[in-house]
C-alpha cells in the first residue's frame, strides 16, 4: 500500500517533469518516490522471507534504492529549497556511493558478514522475519552517512527557517529530520541493540509525502498565479486599448514580432499578417526611417531604453505619427534577445503642435516685417552705401579710360573695390530676404556673437542717426546655442530698437547702449543682455511688458515683446527685464547651450 | 601752397565711398584731402585753405551738420557739399539754412558731384576775393586821421564842403584839404567811387 502510494506520486510528477523538462525538481522527486516504493517493497519481502537464501539478496539489493533515494533526496533539497551546504551534500553522495560499492564487494552486504538463520517472531499482530547474523564493521560507514544526512537536514531546516520560510522549514525540514532519526533503527537492529524488523520504507514515505505535499502546494499556487496572470493580462489589455496603446514584443533571435490588435490597427497591419522587423521598417516614413533605425540600434547596442517619435505611412497613403517606447532584454552573454514595448498614436497631438508652431511663426514673421518697415531708412542706408561706392568707382574708371592714358593699376584697384562692394550689397539683400520670407523654423547650432554682429549691421546706421553710443562686450569662444538665426536676430533687434526708443528723449550724452554676451555660472545657458539709460520701467509693469497688445509707445501694436518671449520660449530659453540700479533698464534673454553631440556649427546667419 | 591751390576736402566715415569719391575727384584733376571723421578733419584744418568740403551727413560722434556749425563759428569760407544716403527733409532744410552749397544723395552721379564741386570752388574763390577786397578797404580806412574820418562820413552822406565846415566849426578851405587827403588815401577819384567802397564796409548807411 505504502509502495503503491509512492509509485502513484512518482508517476504523477514524472509526467509533470516530462512536460517541464527544465524543472529538474520533478524528476528528482519522482526518483525519490520510486526509490521509497522500492525500499518498502524490499522490506515487505524481507519480513516475509523464510530462508537465509531468500533473505541475503534482499539485504544486498535494498542498498540500490537506498542509494538512489539518498542522492535524489539531497539533490532535491538543494534545488528546491536552495539550502544545504555543498560540501555536506557531496560528502553524502560520496560516502553513500562508497557504501554501495563496498556492499557488493563483501560476501553478504555492507551490514552483515554472514547470516546464519532467520528468526521469526510476532510483531504488530503479524509474524515477521529478522536475520540472525554477524554485523559487518564496515557498516559503520553507512552509519556515518546517516549522521551526515541528519546534520544536512538540520542545517537546511535552520537556513530555511532563518530565511523566514517557516512553514517549509517545519514541513520539509521536520520530515527530513524525522526520517533521518527514524533511519537510526537500522544500525541499532543490526548491532542487536533493539529487536524490531526494518521499517525504513515508512520513514522515507513520510519524507516523500512531505515533499509531494510541498510540490502540490506549488502546483496550486502556479495555477492560481496563472489565473491571476490571465486576469491582469485582460486588465492590461483593456487599459492599453483604452489608452490607444499598441503593445508589442520582438523576438530578435527569430525575428518575429507579436503585437496586439490595437497595435496592428495603429500600424495598419492585417490581423492575420505575420510580422518581422522588415515589415515594420517598410511602414516607416522615409524621412524618419534613419532616426528610428538609429534609436533601435542604439538601444540594442547598449541594452538601454528605446524611445522615438516617427511617422508611418498607412496602406491608404495616410501619414500617422507614432511615439514608440520599449526596452531590450539581454541574455547572459549580453546579447539582445527580445525587445518589448508600446506604441502610441500621437497624430492629433503632433498636428496641434504643428498648428501652434505655424501660428507662432506667422506672428514672428508679421512682427519682423513690421519692424523692417520701421527700419527702412537703416536698410536703405545699408544698401545705398555699397551702391554709391560702386557707381562712383565705375564712373571714375570710365573717366580714366576716356582720358586715354589709362593707369591699369588704378583701374584694377577700382574693379577690386567694385567687386567687394557688390558682394556687400548682395549680402545685405540676402539678409533682408531671409527676414522678409516666411519659412519654417530652422534648428542650427549657432554662435550668439555672430547674431549680435548681424543685428548691428542691420541697425548700425540708425544708431548713428539717433546719436546712440553703442558698446558691445561680447565674451569670446562661447559655446553654441541651437535655434533659428533669423528669429534670434529678430528678438535682439526688437530689444535694441526698444532700448533706443526708451532713450529718444534723453540727453545725447546719456544715450548709451551696452550689449553683453556671456555664459551663466551654471554653464548650461548663454545670456545676452541689452542695457539702456532710458527712463526705465515702472515696477508694476515689468511683467505686463511681455503681454500681447501692451505698449507704452504712441505707435506700435504692442506685439514686439510678446512675440520675443514666444520665440525665446520656443527655443527653451527665458526672456526677462530688470531696472538698472542707476538709470534705465536691462533686458536679458538666455538660451540653453547646444548638447555636445549636436555641436555642428553653422554660420549664425542661417545660410542653409 | 595750399592757399593758392584749391583743395577738395572729403569727410566720410565709410571708407569705400570715401576712397571712390577721392579717386573720382583726383581723376577729374582736383587736389583732394580725405578724412574718416569730422575730428580728424578739424585736427589739421587750416582756416586759410581754399577749395570746398564734401561732407557725409550721417557720421558717428560729430555729424556733418555739427561740423558745419563749428566751421561757421570760426568764420570759415569753405563751401560745403553734403552727401547723404538717406537724407531726411528736416536735415536737408537745416543744412541749406546753415548755408550749405549743395545737398546730394548717394549714390551720386559723377557729373553732378563734379559740377557741385566746381561751383563750390568758384564760390569760394569769389568769397575769398571779396574778403581780400574788404580787408584792403579796411586797411585804407585805417590810414585816415580821426578828422579825415569825420570828413569822410560827411562826404559820403552827400554834404557840401560849406555845410561840413559849418557843422565842424571850421573854414571851407580846411575841409577841402581834408577831403583831398581822404580821396588820396582811399585811392578813389570820385565821390561815387568812395561811396561804393565805404558801403561795402557798412559805412554811410546812416
Amino acid at each position: 500500500m505504502n509502495a503503491a502510494a509512492c509509485l502513484t506520486l512518482a508517476g504523477f510528477y514524472f509526467a509533470i517533469w516530462c512536460k517541464q523538462r527544465q524543472n529538474q525538481v520533478y524528476l528528482l522527486f519522482s526518483c525519490s518516490a520510486i526509490a521509497a516504493a522500492a525500499i518498502s517493497a524490499f522490506e515487505l519481502c524481507m519480513l516475509n522471507s523464510r530462508t537465509v537464501g531468500e533473505y541475503e539478496p534482499l539485504v544486498r539489493w535494498i542498498h540500490v534504492p537506498t542509494w538512489v533515494l539518498t542522492l535524489s533526496f539531497v539533490a532535491f533539497v538543494r534545488l528546491y529549497l536552495h539550502a544545504g551546504r555543498a560540501w555536506l551534500a557531496w560528502s553524502i553522495y560520496g560516502l553513500r556511493t562508497l557504501v554501495l560499492i563496498l556492499n557488493f564487494i563483501f560476501p553478504v552486504s555492507i551490514n552483515f558478514t554472514a547470516i546464519t538463520d532467520i528468526r521469526q517472531f510476532p510483531w504488530g499482530g503479524q509474524m515477521v522475519s529478522v536475520p540472525v547474523a554477524a554485523p559487518n564493521p564496515w557498516g559503520l560507514l553507512s552509519t556515518v552517512s546517516l549522521v551526515l544526512l541528519l546534520i544536512f537536514s538540520v542545517d537546511t531546516s535552520i537556513t530555511v527557517w532563518r530565511r523566514g520560510d517557516r512553514r517549509r522549514a517545519l514541513l520539509v525540514g521536520g520530515s527530513m529530520i524525522f526520517g533521518a532519526i527514524l533511519a537510526w533503527h537500522v544500525p541499532l537492529v543490526i548491532w542487536g541493540v533493539i529487536d524490531v524488523p526494518f521499517f525504513l520504507g515508512f520513514s522515507y514515505t513520510a519524507i516523500v509525502a512531505a515533499m509531494g505535499y510541498e510540490l502540490s502546494n506549488d502546483m496550486a499556487r502556479a495555477a492560481s498565479l496563472a489565473r491571476e496572470l490571465e486576469m491582469s493580462d485582460k486588465r492590461l489589455n483593456l487599459a492599453a486599448d483604452s489608452a490607444n496603446l499598441g503593445m508589442w514584443e520582438w523576438d530578435i533571435v527569430r525575428d518575429e514580432i507579436w503585437i496586439t490588435d490595437k497595435g496592428r490597427a495603429i500600424f495598419g497591419f492585417d490581423s492575420s499578417e505575420k510580422l518581422d522587423f522588415d515589415r515594420f521598417r517598410s511602414r516607416l516614413y522615409l524621412e524618419d526611417r534613419q532616426s528610428v533605425l538609429k534609436a533601435v540600434e542604439h538601444s540594442l547596442g547598449t541594452g538601454g531604453e528605446y524611445e522615438s517619435e516617427y511617422r508611418v505611412v498607412l496602406p491608404n497613403g495616410q501619414l500617422r505619427w507614432i511615439a514608440g517606447r520599449g526596452h531590450v532584454e539581454l541574455n547572459r552573454d549580453g546579447r539582445p534577445v527580445r525587445m518589448r514595448g508600446a506604441s502610441l498614436d500621437i497624430t492629433k497631438r503632433k498636428h496641434a503642435e504643428e498648428e501652434a508652431e505655424r501660428h507662432r511663426n506667422e506672428m514672428a514673421h508679421l512682427s519682423r516685417v513690421t519692424m523692417l518697415g520701421e527700419l527702412s531708412g537703416s536698410i536703405a542706408h545699408e544698401l545705398n552705401l555699397p551702391l554709391a561706392a560702386i557707381l562712383t568707382n565705375a564712373q571714375t574708371a570710365q573717366r580714366i579710360l576716356a582720358n586715354g592714358d589709362a593707369d591699369l593699376g588704378e583701374v584694377r584697384e577700382i574693379l577690386n573695390e567694385i567687386v567687394s562692394e557688390d558682394k556687400r550689397a548682395s549680402e545685405a539683400i540676402r539678409r533682408l530676404r531671409l527676414w522678409m520670407t516666411k519659412r519654417e523654423v530652422q534648428q542650427h547650432s549657432l554662435r550668439i556673437n555672430r547674431v549680435v554682429r548681424d543685428v548691428l549691421k542691420l541697425i548700425g546706421s540708425d544708431l548713428t542717426n539717433q546719436k546712440i553710443n553703442m558698446h558691445t562686450e561680447l565674451t569670446s569662444n562661447l559655446p553654441t546655442v541651437t535655434g533659428d538665426p533669423v528669429q534670434l536676430q529678430q528678438v535682439l533687434l526688437n530689444l535694441v530698437v526698444n532700448a533706443c526708443d526708451a532713450m529718444a528723449n534723453s540727453d545725447a550724452a546719456q544715450r548709451h547702449l551696452v550689449i553683453r554676451t556671456g555664459i551663466e555660472t551654471s554653464n548650461e545657458a548663454i545670456t545676452v543682455s541689452i542695457a539702456d539709460r532710458g527712463r526705465g520701467i515702472s515696477e508694476e509693469r515689468i511683467e505686463q511688458l511681455f503681454e500681447p497688445f501692451f505698449t507704452t509707445k504712441e505707435k506700435g501694436m504692442g506685439l514686439g515683446l510678446s512675440v520675443c518671449r514666444t520665440i525665446i520660449s520656443a527655443h527653451r530659453g527665458k526672456l526677462w527685464a530688470t531696472n538698472n540700479a542707476e538709470r534705465g533698464a536691462t533686458f536679458y534673454f538666455s538660451l540653453p547651450i547646444t548638447a555636445p553631440d549636436e555641436q555642428v556649427v553653422i554660420d549664425g546667419n542661417g545660410s542653409s | 601752397m595750399r592757399a593758392l591751390e584749391p583743395t577738395v576736402f572729403v569727410v566720410d566715415d565709410y571708407a569705400p565711398v570715401r576712397n571712390a569719391i577721392s579717386r573720382l575727384l583726383r581723376t577729374a584733376g582736383f587736389v583732394v584731402a580725405a578724412f574718416a571723421s569730422a575730428d580728424a578733419f578739424l585736427a589739421q584744418y587750416d582756416p586759410a585753405a581754399s577749395g570746398c568740403l564734401v561732407l557725409d551727413l550721417a557720421m558717428p560722434a560729430v555729424s556733418g551738420l555739427e561740423l558745419q556749425e563749428i566751421l561757421a563759428q570760426t568764420g570759415s569760407l569753405l563751401p560745403i557739399i553734403f552727401l547723404t544716403a538717406h537724407g531726411s527733409i528736416p536735415q536737408s532744410v537745416q543744412a541749406m539754412k546753415q548755408g550749405a552749397s549743395d545737398f546730394l544723395t548717394k549714390p551720386v552721379n559723377d557729373e553732378d558731384l563734379l559740377a557741385a564741386v566746381r561751383t563750390a570752388i568758384e564760390k569760394n574763390r569769389v568769397l575769398r576775393h571779396e574778403q581780400a577786397e574788404l580787408s584792403e578797404i579796411r586797411a585804407r580806412l585805417a590810414t585816415l586821421t580821426p578828422r579825415e574820418r569825420e570828413v569822410l562820413d560827411y562826404v559820403v552822406a552827400g554834404k557840401l564842403n560849406k555845410q561840413i565846415a559849418s557843422d565842424l566849426g571850421t573854414v571851407e578851405q580846411t575841409i577841402k584839404i581834408h577831403r583831398a587827403h581822404v580821396m588820396q588815401k582811399m585811392r578813389v577819384r570820385s565821390v561815387a567811387e568812395l561811396v561804393r567802397l565805404t558801403q561795402r564796409c557798412g559805412i554811410g548807411a546812416r
